[in-house]
C-alpha cells in the first residue's frame, strides 16, 4: 500500500501570475505627440 | 568678418549635431517601440534584443530610458532570468530617484519586490514592497496600493512555502511558516478590500486564487474552496481558460484534504480537459498524475493505472526524468495493490534505475523497499 502522505503530496499549487508594473513607451510617445499638437495650436 | 564666419560654422555644426541627436533619439525610440510590441505578443527574447539595441543608440530623454530599463527588466523576468531582471530594475530605480519621479520609483520598487521574491531574497523584497505601498498611499493611488498589497502577499506566501519542509502536510507546518502564511493572508485580505471598492474583477480573481492557496497551506480547506470557487467564477466571466484550469486544479487539491475524493476527481478532470485545450503538456501531465493518485485513494486501481500511464507517456515525451520516476513508483504501487507482481516489479525496477540517475536518495531507498 501507499502511505497517504506519499499520495497527498502529489498536489501541486497553482499560483496566479505576478503583476509587473509597466512603463509604456507607446503611451508616452502618444502623449508627446498630443502635447506637440496642442502646443502648435 | 572672420568672427562672422566662425559663428556661422559653429551654428552649422550645432545644427548638424542636433540633427544627429534628433535622428538618434528617433532611432532609439523606434527600436524601443518595436521591443515593446514584441514583448506584448510574448516574444520576450526578441524584445530584449530591440531594447538592448535602443540602449546602445542611447537617448537623452530620461523618461524613455526609464521605460526601457523597466521593460527590459520585465522581459528578463518573464524569461526567468531574475539576475538580469534585478539589474535593470535597479537601473530604473536609480534613474527615477535621480529624476525625483516618485510614481516611476513606486513602479520600479514594485518590480524589484517581485524580482527579489523570485530570487528567494524575501527580506529585501519586503523593503521594496513597502516603498511601493508608501508612495502609492502618499499619492492617494488606490490602484497602486492594491498592487503593492498583492505583491506583499505573494512575498509572504513564497517565504512561507520556501521555509516549509517538503514532507510537512498543509496545516502542520512549523510556527515560522504559519506566521509568514498568516501575514500573506492579511495582505491578500487588505488587497481584497481595495479591489472590491474599485470594482476591479480581474485583480479580485487573482487575489482569490492566491488567498485560496494560502488558506489551503494553513489547513483551512473550506475557506480555500470558497476562495477558489470565486476565482473560478471570475475566470469564467473573463473567458480566461488558463485561470479556470488553475482554479479547478486548486479545488481538486482542497477536496482531497477534505476527504471528498469523487469531487476532487471531477475537478482534476476539468483541469485535464482545459490543459488539453490549451495544449499545455506539462500541466496535462500534472493533472493525469493528480487523477492517478485520486483514483488510488478511491481504490480504483485500474483507473489509477490508466492515468499514471498517461502521465508516464507525457513525462517521457518531455524528457522529464523525475516525473517518469514518480509515474513508475505510482504504477508499481497500483500493480502491487492489484496483485500484478510482475508488472509491479517491472515498474519498481524502472523507478530504482531513474532514482539512481536523478540522484533521488529517498526515491532510491523507497524503490529498494
Amino acid at each position: 500500500g501507499i502511505p497517504p502522505s506519499q499520495t497527498l503530496r502529489s498536489d501541486h499549487l497553482e499560483m496566479e501570475p505576478e503583476t509587473m508594473e509597466t512603463k509604456s513607451l507607446t503611451e508616452y510617445f502618444n502623449k508627446m505627440h498630443m502635447d506637440a499638437v496642442m502646443g502648435k495650436r | 568678418m572672420l568672427s562672422g564666419l566662425a559663428s556661422l560654422r559653429s551654428r552649422h555644426t550645432f545644427h548638424d549635431l542636433s540633427a544627429v541627436l534628433f535622428r538618434m533619439e528617433a532611432s532609439c525610440l523606434e527600436l524601443a517601440l518595436e521591443g515593446e510590441r514584441l514583448c506584448k505578443v510574448g516574444d520576450y527574447s526578441g524584445g530584449v534584443s530591440f531594447f538592448e539595441a535602443a540602449i546602445q543608440v542611447g537617448t537623452e530623454d530620461l523618461q524613455v530610458l526609464s521605460a526601457i530599463y523597466s521593460q527590459l527588466g520585465n522581459a528578463y523576468f518573464h524569461l526567468h532570468d531574475y539576475t538580469k531582471a534585478l539589474e535593470f530594475h535597479h537601473h530604473d530605480l536609480t534613474l527615477t530617484r535621480t529624476m525625483g519621479d516618485l510614481l516611476g520609483e513606486a513602479k520600479a520598487s514594485g518590480n524589484l519586490g517581485n524580482t527579489l521574491k523570485a530570487l528567494g531574497r524575501f527580506d529585501e523584497a519586503v523593503v521594496f514592497c513597502q516603498r511601493h505601498l508608501d508612495i502609492s498611499r502618499d499619492a492617494g493611488d488606490k490602484v497602486g496600493q492594491a498592487r503593492a498589497l498583492y505583491n506583499f502577499g505573494n512575498v509572504y506566501h513564497a517565504k512561507g512555502k520556501s521555509t516549509s519542509r517538503n514532507d510537512s502536510e498543509p496545516g502542520c507546518f512549523p510556527e515560522e511558516v504559519t506566521t509568514a502564511l498568516k501575514k500573506a493572508a492579511e495582505y491578500y485580505e487588505a488587497n481584497l478590500c481595495i479591489v472590491k471598492e474599485l470594482g476591479d474583477r480581474a485583480a479580485l480573481g487573482r487575489t482569490c486564487g492566491n488567498l485560496g492557496n494560502t488558506q489551503y497551506l494553513l489547513g483551512n480547506f473550506r475557506s480555500a474552496v470558497a476562495s477558489h470557487q470565486q476565482r473560478l467564477l471570475i475566470a469564467k466571466e473573463f473567458g480566461d481558460r488558463a485561470a479556470e484550469r488553475r482554479a479547478y486544479c486548486n479545488l481538486g487539491n482542497a477536496y482531497i484534504f477534505l476527504g471528498e475524493f469523487e469531487k476532487a476527481a471531477e475537478h482534476y478532470k476539468r483541469a485535464l480537459q482545459l490543459a488539453r485545450q490549451l495544449k499545455d503538456r506539462a500541466v496535462e501531465a500534472q493533472a493525469c498524475y493528480s487523477l492517478g493518485n485520486t483514483y488510488t485513494l478511491l481504490q480504483d486501481y485500474e483507473r489509477a493505472i490508466d492515468y499514471h500511464l498517461k502521465h508516464l507517456i507525457i513525462a517521457q515525451d518531455l524528457n522529464d526524468r523525475i516525473g517518469e520516476g514518480r509515474a513508475c513508483w505510482s504504477l508499481g504501487n497500483a500493480h502491487t495493490a492489484l496483485g500484478n507482481h510482475d508488472q509491479a516489479m517491472h515498474f519498481a525496477e524502472r523507478h530504482l534505475e531513474i532514482s539512481k540517475e536523478t540522484g533521488d536518495r529517498s526515491g532510491e531507498l523507497t524503490a529498494r523497499l
